[in-house]
């Protein structure tokens, strides 16, 4: 049965490569590096159920995203950061550990890859 | 700005306005071209789908889905609307500097339809805000919207995430 469903899903995948043929590899989605797409995961799980702001966090005079979930985006933060060479002491000494700028670094870093990334697909075609 | 629609059952619809926090709402800028920016169920930056606005202008170039003009206004009564490209909203001018992104009224509807979810909707934007009396989050049983910022001295990111 394992064997049936496995051999199903390899088919599955295979009819999907083949539909994206020529367009699989120019996405932007495809052309990501692991540090980048682990950046999106953090921000998507802001919206896990125990992620979202609680009663009081609501209740804040402020929009500024709690320090509670800052700090779930900067072990993903700091892991592009580094992934661009900078090391841990620059990384600290430029930032002073403050969660929004390690977070505003790492946008900073993101959408210039993004905009790379988007460049190179323009040019591909 | 960014915009994040996570939701996979529902478009996202809606304008988005920036105004001046500094005393006074002015100058206040919304899109206006489109009426309502669509962005689709399940576009965000995981998969590159997602609407990020640098600036009023550059968007139009550099966004998936780009605003051909806004509507200025530069006090309760003087309301212009100008194309994207027009000189007076061009970063570094005095509007452009003068105004952060603030809010957005949007609806959601049936991924690929014009069917609304009438309760899925809503102002929503910086809070507290007296300007637009926008709020920070919106939940409903079809799901949630939130805006919040990441700011430093001198940054200030905007997000809307819609769950």
């Amino acid at each position: 049965m394992k064997k049936l469903f496995l051999s199903a899903a390899f088919a599955a995948l295979t009819l999907v490569s083949c539909n994206n043929e020529g367009s699989a590899v120019n996405t932007v989605e495809t052309m990501k590096t692991p540090q980048m797409e682990n950046f999106d995961k953090a921000f998507k799980s802001l919206g896990d159920p125990q992620n979202r702001p609680t009663e009081e966090e609501r209740k804040r005079n402020t929009s500024e995203l709690s320090e509670r979930r800052k700090a779930l985006l900067v072990p993903a933060s700091k892991e592009l950061i580094l992934s661009t060479g900078v090391t841990e002491a620059e990384l600290t000494r430029k930032t002073g550990g403050d969660m929004s700028q390690i977070i505003v670094w790492a946008t900073q870093i993101y959408m210039q890859k993004s905009d790379e990334i988007r460049k190179n697909i323009k040019s591909d075609k | 700005m960014i915009v994040n629609n996570y939701s996979t059952t529902y478009d996202f619809q809606g304008n988005i306005s920036a105004h001046n926090f500094a005393g006074g709402c002015y100058p206040y800028v919304t899109s206006s071209t489109p009426a309502a920016i669509t962005v689709p169920a399940n576009s965000h930056t995981g998969n590159g789908q997602e609407l990020a606005y640098k600036n009023f202008r550059d968007q139009f170039t550099g966004s998936l889905y780009p605003t051909t003009n806004w509507t200025v206004q530069l006090s309760p009564t003087t309301s212009q609307v100008r194309a994207w490209n027009h000189v007076s909203i061009a970063p570094g001018g005095v509007i452009a500097s003068n105004v952060k992104w603030a809010s957005s009224q949007f609806q959601m509807y049936f991924a690929g339809t014009s069917t609304p979810e009438p309760s899925f909707s809503g102002l929503i934007g910086e809070s507290p805000d007296p300007c637009t009396g926008a709020t920070g989050y919106i939940s409903t049983p079809y799901g949630d919207a939130e805006w919040f910022n990441i700011t430093t001295g001198n940054v200030d990111y905007s997000y809307l995430q819609i769950y």
